[in-house]
This record gives structure tokens, C-alpha cells and sequence, in this order.
């Protein structure tokens, strides 16, 4: 898991973070099944794609160095798949190997380019709010609202735990580690749950009623 | 294991996007049943619980490190739907937030870790967890369950593979994806043990097969589904012998109208066609990836039952120490 190197942009100002999450949820999606409709060798498509993002990229003002971190960050991954299906591929007689593998790496990176400036420019709250007005289920964004909430709370509470194991045990590596670090995860999970109990309790007596308003 | 954008087929997208959200809307409307208002808090903090859990770096190898999953841990601890629930959000944040996993993947994404990785690894984990009695036969059928489901998901993975590229291409990317999987899947098999058995314990009411999560389905129902994953998992290592019957394969793949009829033959008759399947070095990575299966199998079950032996005598310390 990458750090989330996005989160100092996320929350600054530019034309394309004060757009509604709506549009630019729909943008992103309308953008990246458009690259998925391309032929797998389009040169002019991913020119005006990539001249599109481009520019979009300028305007919310992220930085090129995290967009290649990010991308990087997933090429490995997607070299090998690349790799397992190139050689398969359906259109690989007409194009051959070369072209095929490196138009799904070009199709791919636009897709990524599109993600990273859409988490770039919205913070996740409102993203969520985005996608309840488009009529996902609330209880979902409801459960993904707690998740973002608390993901800090619980990854603190790790961190924290960590330490406490690193200051008490003056090893490390090793088979019993392993023991060690399930333990830690483990106990992370009691807490979790007697503070979701506790959470609760707390919700309960404020008068809550399974719904999180979805207007502010 | 997250599938990126661009690499599935746009049928497959759509057909895997088309399931992945009827099995979340399923999903998601049991719960709330079953929880009611609760629903929000507890599968909001277990997501989250996941993804710090994610934070947590076990060594492998100098300079390799894993960690966990967490499909069949959180089906395990919350029940079957809940771990699919507890997935999608993990995957949805992933997608999201850190670009983990494409947008038009997400479905088959959250077809293979959710729908079957935590629900297809509980319908493994439940007959065995009532096969041996204690929690001895939590622990084992956690493992098993972790083990198996690593492997369901890498088939299904391939499966999309396979039907975004040439259909005669599966048994290749099946074999790669099953040797690979089997490495993972012994991790995953070992981190969950380790943490059920932390649980186990510590808090041995949360994980009390009488107080457990009731499902809809019967207890033959659940026997025969997870007899089903099993299957699968095993017809995963041996799909690849399979091949030696292509005809088979084929017969079915017609009927089925996976594979083209063979009267429609390609009007340019591919050279590469049958020559993927000879490549030096398939012939090895099939035996080796039904020894992986078999090793991996055996390894996992072996670590299950040496890890519960700790178990029965700490229930019994316990059981003093309340009478004391």
C-alpha cells in the first residue's frame, strides 16, 4: 500500500477542486470507459486522451513527480499481466506483440492518470457525498463514511502498538516475529471491536437512527 | 491480486461488474436485517480495521514482505456476507484513494476477493469448523479456509484473463496464477491462524460456533457449498493435466459457447495457437504447480493442527481459573 502522498493536494484550490464530486465522478468514469471502448492500438485516440489529461493535470495543479510515483507504483504489477495476456491477445496477429503490449500499458496509465486526478483534486468525504446524490445505497456510503473515519484512528492505534512492541522486545526479524506481529493484529482486533461497541453506545444515546444525513 | 484498468476484456468488465453489484446489494440488505441499525458501525470500523491490519508488515524474505489479506479472517470473526461487505469497502478505498485496483475492475475485483474469497472461504471454513469439534476446528478450518479461498480467487482471476484474451491461453495463465497464489496463500493461511488463534484465546465468545453468525443456508447446504470451493481449488492444480484431453475441453467449451465451433476455423490459422502449450518449461511449471498445490495443502494442515495444540490446554486453564 503506497503512502497517500495526494492528501496535501486533495484539499487545495483550483477550478477542478471546486467542480462538484458529481460531475467530476462521472467525468472520470465517462473518460475511462471511453479509453476501454479504444482499439487496443489507437495512437491518435490516446494522443487526444493523453493531450485531455494533460491539461487537466495542469489545471489542479498536482505535482507530475506524484503522478509518477504513482504510476510506478502499479507498473510492475501491470507489466506482468501485461505480459500474461499480450501474447494471447485477440488482436495480436494484426498488431503484433510489441503494439499490443504497449497499447494496454497506454490504455492503463491514461485510466491511472484519470484516478489519480480525480483522488488528487476530491477529498473523500465528498466523493462519498458525490456518490450518494448518484444513488448509491446509503448504508454503503454510510459503512464507507466510518471507514474513512476511523482508517486514521485505527492505523494511529497501530502505529502506537508497534512501538510499544519495539520498546518492550529487543529483537527483531526472525520466525517468532511472525507470532509477534499476528498477536499485534489480533489484539488490534478486540479493540476494534469493544471500541465499535463503545462507538455505538455513544451513537445510540445522541439519538441515532442508522442514517447520516446526506446533505451537508 | 487487484486487477488493473485496461487489462480485462470490456464484456468481462461489464458481465463481472453486473454480479459484483447484485452480490453486494444481496450482501449489504442481509446485513442489515441481521444487524439492523448496527450495520453501519460494525462493518465501518471492521473495513477499517482491515486496512490498519494491512499496515502490518510480516517479513518473508530479506527485502520481501507481505501481509494480510483479510477476506476469510473478516468472514471468520463477522460471518460470510459481512466479510464481502468488509471487502468492498476495503477495495472501494483502495480504488479510490490510492489508485489500488482499476475502476472498471472493480467488480471482478470484488467478485474474486469478496463473493469468493470471504463467502466461497466461509462455505469452506463452516463444515469444517463443525466437522472437528472445539476450537481446534475453528483454527484448522480458518486456515483451510484463508488457503483455499487465496486459491479460489487466483482461478477465478484467471478465468477473466483467459476470457478477455484467447480462450486457449487459460491453462497457461492458470498455472502461473495458481503457483504464485500458492505462496501467497500459505502466508495468508498462517497470518489468519495466527490472529483466530490470538482471538481464540482471548475472547473465545466472539468466535463460539453456538453464538456465531446465522446463515440462511442449511447445514447440508453449507457442506455441500464448501465440498463445491473445495473441488474447485483442487480442479485449480489439475486443470492443467487436463489439457492432455484438449478434446474434452474443447466439447464442453462448444456447448457452453465459450470456445468458437470448430467448423468455424480461423480464416488465418494461427501458428501460435497450439504452440503456447509446448513452450519449454510448461510442461515443468504443471507438475510443479500440482506440487504446489499438494505441498501447499499438506503444509497448511500440518501448521493448522501444530498451532491448535495450544488450544485445548489453554481452554482448560481457563476453565480453572474460572472455577478458582
Amino acid at each position: 500500500m503506497p503512502p497517500d502522498g495526494l492528501e496535501r493536494h486533495r484539499h487545495a484550490s483550483s477550478p477542478l477542486h471546486r467542480l462538484d464530486a458529481r460531475v467530476k465522478l462521472l467525468g472520470a468514469v465517462a473518460l475511462i470507459v471511453a479509453v476501454l471502448a479504444l482499439p487496443v492500438v489507437a495512437w491518435r485516440g490516446f494522443g487526444a486522451v493523453g493531450l485531455l489529461l494533460a491539461f487537466l493535470v495542469g489545471l489542479s495543479g498536482i505535482p507530475p513527480r506524484e503522478l509518477a510515483r504513482r504510476w510506478l507504483g502499479m507498473f510492475v504489477l501491470v507489466a506482468f499481466l501485461v505480459a500474461m495476456i499480450a501474447p494471447a491477445h485477440p488482436d495480436r496477429p494484426q498488431y503484433g506483440l510489441a503494439a499490443v503490449a504497449v497499447g494496454i500499458l497506454i490504455k492503463n496509465g491514461l485510466a491511472l492518470l484519470t484516478m489519480i486526478v480525480l483522488a488528487g483534486t476530491t477529498p473523500f468525504a465528498r466523493l462519498l457525498v458525490g456518490m450518494r446524490k448518484l444513488g448509491m445505497p446509503a448504508v454503503l456510503v454510510a459503512t464507507l463514511q466510518f471507514m474513512e473515519r476511523y482508517r486514521h484512528v485505527l492505523i494511529d492505534e497501530v502505529d502506537r502498538m508497534a512501538t510499544a512492541r519495539r520498546a518492550r522486545t529487543f529483537r527483531r526479524g526472525g520466525a517468532l516475529s511472525w507470532s509477534i506481529l499476528g498477536g499485534l493484529i489480533g489484539q488490534l482486533f478486540l479493540r476494534t471491536f469493544e471500541r465499535a461497541e463503545r462507538v455505538h453506545d455513544a451513537m445510540i444515546a445522541r439519538g441515532w437512527d442508522g442514517t447520516i444525513p446526506s446533505d451537508f | 491480486m487487484h486487477i488493473p484498468d485496461m487489462v480485462l476484456d470490456p464484456k468481462v468488465a461489464a458481465a463481472t461488474g453486473a454480479i459484483g453489484a447484485a452480490g453486494l446489494i444481496y450482501a449489504v440488505r442481509k446485513l442489515e436485517r441481521q444487524h439492523g441499525e448496527r450495520t453501519t458501525v460494525l462493518m465501518g470500523t471492521m473495513s477499517a480495521f482491515v486496512f490498519a491490519a494491512q499496515m502490518v508488515n510480516f517479513p518473508v524474505w530479506p527485502g520481501v514482505s507481505g501481509h494480510l489479506l483479510g477476506g476469510v479472517l473478516s468472514a471468520v470473526l463477522l460471518g460470510p456476507w459481512a466479510g464481502a461487505v468488509v471487502v468492498a469497502a476495503v477495495l472501494i478505498v483502495q480504488c479510490f484513494l490510492f489508485n489500488d485496483g482499476g475502476l472498471t475492475a472493480l467488480g471482478a475485483n470484488f467478485v474474486n476477493m469478496g463473493l469468493i474469497g470471504s463467502v466461497g472461504g466461509y462455505a469452506i471454513y463452516a463444515p469444517l469448523r463443525r466437522a472437528i469439534s472445539g476450537p481446534k476446528g475453528t483454527l484448522i478450518g480458518a486456515m483451510a479456509a484463508a488457503w483455499f479461498s487465496v486459491l479460489l480467487a487466483s482461478g477465478a482471476f484467471a478465468m477473466e484473463l483467459a476470457a478477455s484474451g484467447r480462450r486457449g491461453d487459460f491453462l497457461r495463465i492458470l498455472s502461473w496464477m495458481a503457483m504464485v497464489h500458492s505462496l501467497i496463500g500459505i502466508g495468508e493461511a498462517l497470518i489468519t491462524g495466527i490472529v483466530v488463534r490470538y482471538v481464540l484465546l482471548r475472547r473465545p465468545d466472539l468466535l463460539d460456533p453456538e453464538a456465531g453468525p446465522t446463515t440462511g443456508a442449511g447445514r447440508w447446504g453449507r457442506t455441500m457449498l464448501g465440498g463445491l470451493a473445495v473441488a474447485l481449488a483442487i480442479a485449480i492444480f489439475l486443470a492443467p493435466f487436463a489439457s492432455e484431453f484438449p478434446d474434452g475441453l474443447e466439447f464442453v467449451g462448444e456447448h457452453l459457447g465459450f470456445l468458437p465451433a470448430k467448423t468455424v476455423a480461423p480464416a488465418l490459422p494461427s501458428p501460435m495457437a497450439d504452440y503456447e502449450l509446448k513452450l519449454p518449461g510448461f510442461e515443468q511449471a504443471r507438475v510443479a504447480t500440482a506440487m504446489a498445490g499438494l505441498v501447499g495443502t499438506l503444509a497448511v494442515f500440518g501448521l493448522a493442527l501444530g498451532m491448535a495444540r495450544v488450544l485445548p490446554r489453554a481452554k482448560r486453564e481457563r476453565t480453572t481459573l474460572d472455577a478458582a
